[in-house]
């Protein structure tokens, strides 16, 4: 994979799912999930990008309880993932979602000799364990997305459309819940990975709410009211610095917080020309962001500005980045939904568009070195 | 020549130096007769006789001659014997005389010297006497305030007093003279001090310490300070007035108090210390006169002297006043200052024009937001209020330049100087650029607030509209009306052509931002409409499509009204013809979500620049609102009869639009993409027939 070529991996169905192997230190790994309405079609796709030969390897799992509407592995064991799934049920003519847990069989992608290989090729999708699955309370409550807890491996936080729950792994009982209002719904959250951990940010239209899980959640223990002008979409913690996030939104901009100060953001962008679906942070290098966009683009952006550091005699450092777009990565041809970091080296990333493409990219070479020398 | 050659030389001439005997003879007897050497020789006899007899006299004559100066000379010799005798006595009697005459003097001498003696006591009293009266001199020349005598008399006692100063009776008419001087030297400090002396007293004040010694720099410090302090209250007492008096009588107090005495004051310092490089003064009067235009600065403010009449003439009568000052204070930098004031006044007006200009213009549009607030669109002929407004803004802007030209006036002390020409051009042309950039940052403001003030999109249009007028013939036009001002008001004056680029940038990018947020706001004004309908309804179990849901005419209802009120002031391109708008959407196979197909179509920017024409902006906001309909119908689950609703949605939407912008591809492109989204959502994909969908809408 070198400077501007991207590696492209394609699937049979529509895709809104990705996420890296967070688990997994050593091996650039994505999963995908797909969506599908037909039963029984839908799988997890396991990526592996073979870093020396630049080699794509790709295991396939079943995923037969639904079409997967978001999906993250978890920080704790590499082989665990949880999904949040949607199925129709033709008897009811009603939809259900939930939010499964599964054990991968091995975390392995790619195989170790040519018996191996074609043993895979032969072989169909294969089985994933389920470890517990939550299903909402009411059957057609619509679930947003699930996120694993920083620390705690035995809890994971719930975003319905109409509230916010935590619930125990083991069990699948809810141990805390905060609730949406009627009108202005929940989109989407996370856990910030500050603040001791118990804090579960939500996006509520065009704001962002942060709970603290283990109150009552009556009333959230920060706010930024108006993130965008439109709807929120995303949002994700600086995961160096504690009082950042990045937050994406319907109005196209990349906004950061600092939410001490939720008035005005300090930085913000917009590159984008449609509506902005995802935001993340690069974990090694803060001044990296990488967007994606129903413009079809992925964007990776610089935020310097407000990621310089102070040496010891106070002075800022001085930034080796300029503000804006580093580059764009336009080998989509339907909208991104997704774009992830890889959790085990810090150049790649991925990006993946509804019509069932991942593009796996890296930072250009000569931005890498800008950061690093 | 040669005749007397011949007869000098001659020999027989007989007179001749060369005469020769023999030859004659010679000659003679060759060449005679005998009778004429008988003649001859008779001739020679009787000369000869003649000859004799005569030196014969000649002898006798000079005989008797030296005889009588043998007598003479045996006379004197007993005269002189006579005489010497005499010459004898006289020297006897003459050394007689010196020895008496010595010893005359020497008995004399004592007496003269005594006279002499008694004529410098004399003098030495008169002294003494000038002396001992001194101190009931002084006292009585003081009382009678006549300081100047007083201190002529000490300073002319005052060297002998200092000599002899040691000697005891002396000591007290010094000690004496001195406290009446150092009393003198007080009153005159007092009097330097006190508030009432005039600016000339002061000046004499000064001299006379002078002459009493008082060392140079600190009585110039003295006098500056005390005049200083007077000038303070001229100062405070002008600044007191600045509230309550205009500018033209202020001008005149300034310039009757302040300024006349500080020219005495600078005057008299020249005079008196004759100061050779005069540090002090430039220093001093420039404090003053900093004190000065600051209060003239403030004068200039007040509201009251906004009149351009008042203030031009105030200021010229403070600018001819400053410029005579100019002259006595002969600094640079007072002139450059006076410079300055007319300059910065022209700014002032002109800083108040453009002011006014904007918090007019900006109650003009708050009065068009509001009209257009009450009433819809339809009713409201947009490109009236642009006119309006246009007229209005180029009708300040052309009145504000002319009242600025008052300050070209030909009878005005500083009107025909090219500085102040040059000065007006510049403020005048500033008054331009200020108007045209502050238009475009108020339109950029509310082109950024749109979405959270609920401005009304007619407004954004007209705006752009203005802008873009403006850029491409008001700036133009002003400009070319200034250079005419200029011309009437300062004939010959060039004025170097104006870069107009950075206005029309800032004109156009405002006009952008203008058309930008309008394409925005209609355009998500539709979207939301059609997000929250999508995100609201259930799809899954929707009945059978009876006709297009509500929600679709009203998305139509408002991209037409936006298309319409856009009609009115861009202008419209031609629009292809529209036969190809009968084609349905799922004329091609309703698989046709494919990447293959968008590979082959165009990227689609959805919020892009919008174009400065009708079809431009309508296609904005359609593609704002179609894509947002996209993107919702992925997040939802379509049953068949949610997706049958959709696809007569998508239809009516299709032939409603079709007549707005003029990018059918596009139009189509979208909403087929809102239905092949549909589909792939829908669990169990059946479409209906298009004849049965065409039937529905129509009676829908």
């Amino acid at each position: 994979m070198e400077e501007g070529n991207s590696i492209i991996y394609g699937l049979e169905h529509q895709t809104r799912a990705l996420s890296p192997q967070y688990g997994e230190s050593d091996a650039i790994r994505f999963l995908i999930g797909t969506q599908s309405l037909k039963p029984n079609s839908n799988q997890i796709h396991v990526v592996e990008l073979e870093e020396d030969t630049g080699a794509l390897h790709t295991k396939v799992f079943k995923h037969d309880i639904g079409e997967v509407w978001h999906l993250r592995c978890s920080p704790h064991d590499a082989a665990v993932l949880l999904t949040t799934h949607n199925a129709y049920d033709s008897a009811t003519s009603q939809c259900t979602m939930g939010v499964s847990i599964f054990k991968l069989p091995t975390v392995e992608v790619i195989p170790k000799d040519l018996d191996e290989l074609s043993a895979i090729q032969s072989r169909n999708a294969e089985n994933m364990e389920v470890l517990l699955t939550v299903n909402p309370e009411k059957p057609e409550e619509e679930i947003r997305c699930a996120e694993w807890h920083p620390t705690d491996s035995s809890r994971i936080g719930v975003v319905c459309e109409s509230g916010l729950s935590v619930h125990d792994v083991s069990s699948g009982a809810a141990l805390s819940r905060a609730s949406a209002s009627a009108r202005l719904k929940f989109t989407g959250g996370k856990w910030n990975p500050h603040q001791g951990n118990a804090q579960f940010a939500v996006l509520q239209d065009m704001h962002i709410k942060c709970y603290d899980t283990r109150t009552d959640c009556t009333k959230p223990s920060w706010s930024i009211d108006n993130a965008h002008r439109q709807l929120a979409r995303d949002l994700d913690f600086n995961p160096n610095r504690q009082f950042h996030l990045a937050t994406a939104g319907d109005d196209a901009t990349l906004n950061i917080w600092d939410y001490r100060n939720g008035k005005e953001p300090i930085f913000s962008r917009t590159d984008h020309s449609h509506w902005v679906w995802t935001v993340r942070y690069n974990t090694y290098h803060e001044q990296l962001l990488l967007t994606g966009s129903s413009d079809a683009r992925a964007l990776l952006t610089a935020a310097a500005s407000v990621c310089t550091d102070t040496d010891d005699d106070g002075k800022k450092i001085t930034q080796v980045l300029e503000d804006g777009v580093l580059q764009s990565y336009e080998q989509h041809e339907d909208s991104v939904y997704c774009a992830e970091w890889s959790a085990a080296e810090p150049w790649t990333f991925a990006s993946l568009s509804y019509d069932a493409r991942l593009v796996l990219s890296r930072v250009p070479r000569h931005f890498k070195y800008k950061i690093l020398l | 020549m040669a005749q007397s050659k011949d007869k000098e030389e001659n020999p027989l001439d007989i007179d001749g130096s060369n005469f020769n005997p023999d030859m004659y003879m010679d000659c003679l007897l060759k060449c005679a007769t005998l009778k004429q050497v008988m003649d001859k020789e008779a001739e020679v006899v009787t000369q000869s006789q003649f000859l004799q007899s005569e030196m014969q006299t000649l002898v006798y004559e000079n005989y008797n001659k030296f005889i009588s100066a043998t007598e003479t000379v045996r006379k004197m010799r007993t005269d002189f014997k006579i005489m010497q005798e005499e010459m004898n006595k006289l020297s006897e009697n003459m050394n007689k005389i010196t020895s008496f005459s010595t010893e005359i003097s020497d008995s004399l001498r004592d007496s003269g010297n005594n006279v002499s003696r008694l004529c410098g006591t004399r003098q030495l009293l008169d002294k003494l006497q000038f002396l001992f009266l001194l101190p009931t001199q002084l006292n009585k020349a003081i009382v009678d305030g006549r300081y100047a005598d007083a201190v002529h008399d000490y300073s002319h006692a005052q060297r002998v007093l200092q000599k002899y100063g040691n000697q005891p009776s002396f000591q007290s008419i010094q000690t004496e003279c001195s406290e009446i001087i150092y009393g003198l030297k007080k009153t005159l400090r007092e009097r330097l001090l006190s508030p009432d002396t005039s600016a000339s007293e002061l000046a004499q004040c000064v001299s006379l310490l002078r002459q009493l010694q008082e060392t140079d720099s600190s009585l110039q410090d003295i006098f500056l300070s005390c005049a200083e302090s007077r000038l303070d209250q001229h100062l405070q007492s002008l600044s007191s007035m600045v509230e309550s008096i205009d500018i033209l009588e202020w001008v005149e107090k300034c310039n009757s108090t302040l300024l006349a005495d500080l020219g005495i004051v600078i005057s008299c310092y020249h005079e008196m210390f004759q100061d050779k490089d005069s540090t002090n003064i430039p220093d001093f009067a420039d404090k003053i006169m900093l004190q000065v235009f600051h209060l003239f600065e403030e004068v200039v403010k007040r509201p009251d002297n906004i009149g351009t009449d008042i203030l031009v003439r105030g200021l010229d009568k403070f600018f001819r006043k400053l410029q005579a000052m100019t002259e006595i204070i002969s600094s640079d930098t007072m002139s450059n200052k006076a410079v300055d004031v007319v300059i910065q006044c022209i700014n002032h007006k002109a800083t108040i024009q453009y002011l006014s200009i904007q918090s007019q213009f900006k109650d003009s549009l708050t009065k068009v937001r509001q009209s257009l607030a009450s009433k819809g669109s339809e009713t409201t002929d947009l490109k009236d209020i642009l006119n309006s407004l246009q007229v209005y803004l180029m009708q300040k802007v052309q009145a504000s330049l002319l009242d600025l030209m008052a300050f070209l006036q030909n009878n005005l002390s500083f009107g025909l100087k090219p500085w102040c020409a040059k000065a007006v051009a510049d403020t005048c042309w500033k008054v331009i650029t200020e108007t045209m950039v502050n238009l475009s940052e108020m339109v950029k403001k509310m082109a950024y607030l749109q979405t959270s003030n609920n401005i009304p999109f007619q407004l954004l249009l007209i705006l752009a509209k203005l802008c873009l007028e403006m850029q491409e013939s008001g700036v133009t036009t002003l400009h070319t009306h200034l250079l005419k001002l200029l011309e009437e008001s300062a004939p010959g004056l060039t004025v170097e052509k104006r870069d107009t680029n950075s206005i029309m940038v800032h004109l156009s990018t405002a006009a952008q931002a203008a058309l930008d947020s309008e394409v925005v706001f209609i355009g998500q004004t539709a979207a939301q409409m059609l997000r929250v309908s999508v995100l609201a309804r259930d799809w899954l179990r929707a009945p059978e499509p009876r006709g297009p849901r509500a929600v679709c005419r009203r998305v139509v209802e408002t991209l037409a009204g936006a298309d319409s009120a856009a009609s009115q002031l861009f202008p419209t391109s031609m629009k292809p013809s529209s036969d190809s708008s009968r084609r349905t959407i799922w004329s091609r196979a309703p698989s046709s979500f494919s990447p293959l197909n968008r590979i082959f179509s165009e990227r689609i920017e959805v919020f892009s620049p919008a174009g400065a024409d009708r079809a431009a902006l309508s296609n904005g906001a359609l593609k704002v609102a179609l894509k947002a309909l996209v993107e919702c119908v992925r997040l939802r689950t379509f049953g068949k009869h949610g997706l049958q609703q959709l696809q007569v949605d998508v239809h009516f939407l299709q032939q409603r639009l079709s007549c707005m912008g003029n990018d059918e591809r596009l139009l189509n492109a979208l909403l087929e993409d809102a239905l092949a989204s549909a589909q792939l959502r829908c669990v169990d994909p059946q479409l209906m027939e298009p004849s049965i969908v065409d039937i529905i809408c129509e009676r829908g």
